[in-house]
């Protein structure tokens, strides 16, 4: 049977006369990763700060492994774990430290304490800066002792808010790592906000929120198959005759810009192969391009994610 | 429950004691004040039987005031610094955090008063195990009490420096007006009524009665050595000063665990730490 981690329906959130969040629902399966995408300010950090309980909702119902974050705010606090946007940690003390502290909050078993502190250390690489006082560490150090501080608890849901932002494509890739390590681990579900489109991608599902609303919901692999074509740039010494049988076949197509190329957009994978096999002697160049979330994100807001 | 204030309590120690810039000014400015008053003393206080002690006994309670007052605002600094949300977001109750920060500041006020009774010792006062007993429990009375005021007042306040420069600006004249530095014989009639509504005034009244050793004085010496306050014929006897302390203690702490429990902390605007 298929359990949803998170369970949100007809969720609206106002500040005032403004609606940050519009009438959103969604629900995420246990051990899955789940991503929402979408541009700053459409929604996604009040639509966690609200599972989180840190934020009241002004309608709808929002679960976490069954329990209402309205109502039973101590449960669902015990089974989460939250990487924020900003650094939450205390700077002036210790890697180790802050990580004791979050123990006793989340009454850790004292004697399992610091097995576990070693776990998540060993887990983001600070074996070796676990008495450094949180302050004097990198950017990347600081979101790694971030990452471990969230799951130092065991979480059975981990939110994770931007978690990657302000990081280096190196280290972004590493924290990537550990957190599918650690998913592999210990089957948790991970619900994720960012605007970086590669990091959407290797996600189970994806909702893209827009203006407060979700504008699509789906597996990436579905979205770009709904939303996106493939592009074949072709330089063909029979270009007529590609145009012609473009033009017989329905396929949409566009000479490009330097009068020799023909972009393709092919929806199905069998034309790709098709126009392949018939100007297979002609062509002089190809260039094939899967569509990117990117281009979904394009095609339904009908603008770019600003980085 | 114990666990978690425990942890808050450690917590708060551990950071005072790696901040010892804010430890020792602290200690410096009694020092200060230790030193200028004393010639103040020298010229007023001649009724009085040990000046030097009758100052002293005002400055240690002072200080426990003043660092409970102004340390129990630093939760602005946690608010600012995000940790804050760490807190809010865990599976502890909101009273059990308010509490840990309470008990906290109370501790490290009373640590301050400690040292300046420390210096004390070398100035001539003398304390027995009883008194010295008294006092630290007194310290800690009045550490609770301002420390509830300070989370108090740090939950309602929108901004949080210009705020605590605001609490600055009142408290430090009420320090002056209770008769700790200055004798409240000393100081003109006209402002007694301030004197007679300032919390302060008690505070530092029951402290120095304990401090000085008076129990076995008659109420009209009690008046005259400015430890007891007769207004109206109405005579404000140490004891009462104490009850004071306790009623104040009663409403600050429900106060700020009131409004601990339905604050919201996202609303506080600080300076941005640049990172």
């Amino acid at each position: 049977m298929i359990t949803n981690s998170i369970e949100v329906k007809n969720f609206t959130k106002k500040f005032g006369n403004f609606t940050a969040v519009d009438d959103i629902s969604f629900t995420v399966e246990e051990g899955t990763i789940f991503a929402f995408l979408g541009p700053n300010g459409a929604g996604k950090s009040t639509t966690i700060n609200t599972l989180c309980t840190i934020q009241e909702k002004t309608h709808g119902e929002l679960k976490i492994n069954g329990n209402d974050v309205t109502h039973h705010k101590d449960k669902v606090r015990n089974d989460i774990g939250i990487v924020f946007q900003e650094s939450t940690l205390d700077g002036k003390l210790s890697v180790e430290e802050n990580l004791k502290l979050h123990c006793v909050f989340y009454k850790v078993p004292k004697h399992e304490i610091k097995e576990r502190v070693n776990f998540v250390l060993k887990l983001v690489d600070l074996e070796n800066r676990r008495k450094a006082p949180v302050d004097s560490l990198s950017g990347g150090m600081k979101r790694r002792a971030e990452i471990a501080r969230g799951l130092v608890h065991f979480p059975k849901v981990l939110f994770l808010d931007e978690p990657t932002t302000g990081l280096d494509p190196q280290t972004r890739a590493n924290v990537w790592d550990y957190i599918h390590k650690l998913q592999k681990q210990k089957n948790i579900t991970i619900f994720l906000t960012t605007h970086y489109m590669e990091e959407a991608e290797i996600c189970n599902k994806v909702a893209i929120i827009d203006g407060g609303k979700i504008v699509a919901h789906d597996t990436p692999h579905n979205l770009k198959k709904q939303y996106t074509s493939t592009t074949m740039r072709i330089k063909s010494s029979c270009k007529e005759n590609l145009l012609d049988y473009l033009e017989d076949n329905n396929i949409k197509h566009k000479l490009d810009k330097d009068n020799e190329h023909v972009l393709i957009y092919a929806n199905k994978v069998d034309d790709v192969l098709k126009i392949n096999s018939v100007f297979r002697e002609s062509i002089e160049d190809i260039e094939i391009n899967k569509g990117t979330l990117n281009d979904v994100f394009i095609a339904i807001t009908g603008k770019e994610i600003r980085e | 429950m114990i666990r978690t204030i425990n942890a808050i309590v450690s917590r708060n120690l551990i950071k005072l004691k790696r901040d010892k810039l804010k430890l020792f000014g602290n200690l410096f400015m009694s020092g200060l004040l230790l030193f200028v008053f004393s010639f103040v003393m020298k010229s007023m206080g001649k009724g009085l039987d040990h000046p030097m002690n009758y100052l002293i006994s005002g400055i240690i309670i002072m200080t426990v005031f003043q660092t409970s007052l102004t340390n129990s605002m630093n939760i602005l600094e946690d608010i600012s610094s995000g940790f804050m949300k760490e807190i809010l977001v865990a599976p502890i109750s909101r009273w059990h955090i308010a509490i840990g920060h309470v008990i906290s500041t109370a501790i490290v006020s009373v640590i301050q008063g400690l040292l300046i009774v420390f210096i004390g010792l070398f100035m001539g006062l003398s304390i027995d195990v009883v008194h010295g007993l008294g006092m630290v429990g007194l310290m800690l009375l009045v550490g609770l009490t301002f420390s509830s005021l300070g989370l108090y007042l740090a939950t309602i306040s929108k901004e949080s420096s210009n705020f605590q420069l605001l609490v600055m600006i009142i408290s430090f004249p009420l320090t002056f007006l209770s008769g700790a530095y200055i004798p409240t014989m000393a100081l003109p009639k006209v402002i007694l009524p301030i004197v007679y509504i300032n919390p302060l005034t008690y505070t530092t009244a029951a402290f120095r009665f304990l401090t000085l050793h008076m129990e076995n004085m008659p109420n009209a010496a009690l008046i005259k050595s400015g430890v007891a306050f007769s207004i109206n014929g109405f005579v404000i006897t140490p004891l009462i000063s104490m009850g004071i302390i306790m009623l104040m203690l009663v409403i600050f702490l429900y106060l700020c665990v009131y409004r601990f429990n339905s604050a919201d902390f996202s609303r506080v605007k600080t300076f941005k730490h640049e990172h």
